[in-house]
Formats: C-alpha cells, structure tokens, sequence
C-alpha cells in the first residue's frame, strides 16, 4: 500500500517539472527560430533551465525509492 | 540484462527482482574475492579516458587522424564552450578538471549500452556523490579564494536585497547553495541512470521472457508477436539511453562550470 502511495506521489511530482519543461523546450525552440546566430547560447540556457527544473521531477524520485 | 536474468529460478519464481530496493545501493563481490564489477568497471572509467587521450595526442600532427580529430574536438568543445563560454575570464585554468570528469562520467554512462556490459557505474550513488562533492569542494573552495569571508557572508546576508527579505533570502541562498546544490548534481546523474537501467532492463528482459519463455513445459508461439513488439520497443529506449547517457555528461560538467562561475565572478 505504501509503494502504491508512493508511485502516486511521484506521479504528482512529476506533473510541474513536465509542464516547466515543455515551456522551457518550446521557447527555446521559438528563440532559435527567430535567431539561429543565437542557437548555442540558448541551447546551453536551455539545459541549464531543464536540469534545474528536472531537480524537482528527481526528489520525488528519490522520495520513491526511500518510502 | 539477459545474463542477469538467467541466474533467475523461473520454474519457481514469476518475477525475478531484488528482494530489496537497497540492493542498488550496495556493494557485492565476486565469489571468493574483495572485488566487485562495480569496482572493475569504475577502473576501467577511469582507464579508458586515459588511454584515449594518451593515444590522441601522443603524435601532435597538424593534419590529424581520426582519433586525434576525436580527441581535440571534445577537448576544444568543453574548453571553448564550457570553460570559457560559461565560466569566462579565468576558466581556462578548470578546463583539465571539466574534461576529466566530462569523459569519466561520459565513459561510466556508456557502460550502460555498452554490449555485454550493460550496466551504467553512475548508478551507484557512492559515485555521483564523490563526484558532485569534488565539484563541491571545488566551487566553495574558490570562492572563499575569490572573496574572502565574503563569500559565506554574501549567501547569508545578500547584497541588493531589501533588509526586511535579507535573513529570508539568506537562509534561502544558504540551504541552496550549500546543500540543494550537490544533492541535486548527484541525484540527477544517479536518478536518470537507475531510470533508464531499469526502464531497459524491463522491456528487454520482458522480450526474453516472451520470446524464449525460459522454464515453461510447453512453448506457446501466439506469445512470440507480443515480445518481438516489446524488443522494437526496447531498442528505440536504447537509442534514447545513448542520447540521455551523453547529456547527462554534458549536464553534470556544464552545472560544474556554472557552479564554479557563480563563486569566481558573484557579480552576475
């Protein structure tokens, strides 16, 4: 039963990352579209703002393995 | 995946997992001795870079082969845009540093889908740990040696922040900087290996099971469809583990580089 909590508690952290993401992904592809000169500045911002983002997604993970 | 799954008794077991999740965490030896795969495999990370690099530049020509274009183009790409692109003036001094972690974590990642190997040494925690604390020690290191007593007061009482915010943002800068910061390098690396080992692990065992259906009486051939479907699938996951591998490594050095930034230049 606690596992089935936990499966669902990660499930819920998993949703604000995914959607942080998304938006993250697709305004960068929307910045180097408008300005491919400017495409490896934004890349290494955009991963920079998906690894801080994806840092919530991972606690839940964590949480998962620990309950 | 598939030789950890023969050593499974499927005539008595259904499914064959760790009798504990703890097990990830944790170190066994080989029979009769005090070494470990893991241990034997973090060796050869730490080998296989050396010899690359030693073989890519031993003859420094100027029209280079195949290795050395290798070599230098992985080098020239986390000097320039690492080491300098990200950390800026100064940063030429931790490009050895960002390379060698870059390709020991890239190599330990590899190991992943790596043919008959198959298993990523970063998803051990005791290594991502090690790891991040280097990069720990390294960025609070060069600020104390940057700023003085500056740099701890800087994250307890922030500059430019309204004094009525100051002791709230403080110990919000405090607990990110210092604790957060190598707790989620670590957990980043570890997490998204142990995810993908275990999503490939899955899938592929499931295709085995489905395909060969070890430890049954009779073969059932309508079951062969289903696991042929899970196999295609699995190879697709192993093509994006391979992706996901390598960013990974780029990720942990280019957070590394953005660490040791923020305490070298505090004005940005």
């Amino acid at each position: 039963m606690e596992a089935a909590y936990a499966l669902i508690g990660y499930g819920l952290a998993a949703i604000g990352p995914g959607i942080g993401i998304g938006l993250i992904a697709g305004n960068a592809v929307q910045a180097m579209a408008r300005q491919p000169e400017a495409a490896g500045m934004v890349r290494t911002t955009m991963f920079l703002g998906i690894a801080f983002t994806e840092a919530l997604a991972l606690i839940g993970f964590v949480l998962f393995f620990l309950v | 995946m598939i030789t950890a799954a023969e050593t499974c008794d499927f005539i008595n077991e259904v499914v064959c997992k760790p009798a504990n999740v703890k097990e990830l965490f944790e170190f066994t030896n080989f029979a009769g001795t005090q070494i470990s795969r893991t241990e034997i495999l973090i060796l050869l990370a730490a080998l296989i870079p050396v010899v690359l690099v030693y073989f890519g530049l031993r003859k420094k020509l100027s029209v280079p082969g195949k290795l050395q274009s290798v070599v230098e183009s992985i080098f020239t790409f986390i000097k320039d845009e690492i080491a300098l692109g990200v950390i800026g003036r100064g940063g030429e001094k931790f490009t050895p540093y960002l390379v060698s972690i870059f390709l020991f974590i890239l190599v330990g990642n590899l190991f992943e889908v790596a043919p008959f190997i198959n298993f990523p040494v970063t998803s051990r925690m005791a290594l991502p740990l090690f790891l991040s604390l280097l990069t720990y020690l390294i960025f609070v290191f060069v600020g104390i040696k940057e700023q003085g007593f500056g740099y701890i007061s800087h994250l307890v009482w922030p500059p430019g922040v309204p004094v009525a915010l100051k002791p709230l943002v403080g110990i919000i800068e405090l607990v990110s900087v210092l604790l957060v910061r190598p707790f989620s390098l670590a957990v980043r690396l570890f997490a998204n290996l142990v995810a993908g080992h275990v999503m490939l692990s899955l899938l592929l065992a499931s295709a085995y099971f489905f395909i060969v259906q070890p430890g049954v009486n009779e073969y059932i051939i309508s079951k062969a469809p289903v696991g042929i479907a899970w196999f295609v699938l699995g190879l697709g996951i192993y093509g994006f583990e391979l992706i996901v591998s390598i960013l990974q490594a780029y990720i942990f050095t280019l957070l590394s580089a953005v660490y040791i930034q923020t305490s070298l230049h505090p004005e940005h």
